[in-house]
């Protein structure tokens, strides 16, 4: 079985059993509360998802490595490489 | 380490996405289990909005998107050069 039908498969489950939930299409008769709190869960998941990306992205930029001493080394590098090239007659 | 406005800028989206989450959260699976005479419900707007108000900002989103492409192409369309 590849690797898209496993995948399909499980989602499939996973919405059979919300819409089972949700729409009490097997006459299981469970307490308003838990059918309330259910058929949002598509909606809430995307949600949640779309939180934890925001976090992630917010925290990476907080800790971003910034690596100051390798920029002023750069930066001292390119000086040195343009005053070797103008030296040798290229015009910067 | 990032410094200044990187810090604070990264800071307040992780702390906005943490309050987002606790909320909604919150909102779509704690509240069903709740008497309907409890002073939580108070602070929370009807059920009908968690999903009209995420399903606005997702309409939201896809308009300043666009809006940003259409920006972008019109300011990167060239004259057609005539021979």
């Amino acid at each position: 079985m590849t690797k898209l039908l496993e995948w399909l498969l499980g989602v499939s489950l996973v919405l059979a059993a919300w819409a089972v939930v949700s729409f009490d299409l097997l006459e299981l008769r469970l307490p308003q509360s838990y059918r309330e709190a259910a058929w949002p869960m598509p909606l809430y998941l995307l949600v949640s998802f779309g939180c934890y990306s925001l976090g992630t992205v917010g925290y990476r930029v907080a800790t971003f490595n910034d690596c100051d001493e390798a920029s002023a080394e750069l930066l001292g590098q390119i000086q040195e490489a343009k005053q070797d090239l103008r030296k040798k007659g290229l015009k910067i | 380490m990032a410094t200044g406005v990187d810090q604070a800028v990264g800071m307040s989206l992780v702390v906005f996405s943490l309050l987002l989450f606790t909320y909604y959260s919150v909102w779509v699976i704690i509240l069903p289990f709740m008497d309907s005479d409890h002073i939580l419900h108070t602070y929370f707007l009807p059920r009908e909005y968690s999903v009209i108000l995420p399903g606005i900002a997702a309409v939201i989103l896809l308009l300043c998107i666009g809006a940003f492409t259409a920006v972008i192409m019109w300011k990167n369309r060239k004259p057609k050069k005539v021979d």
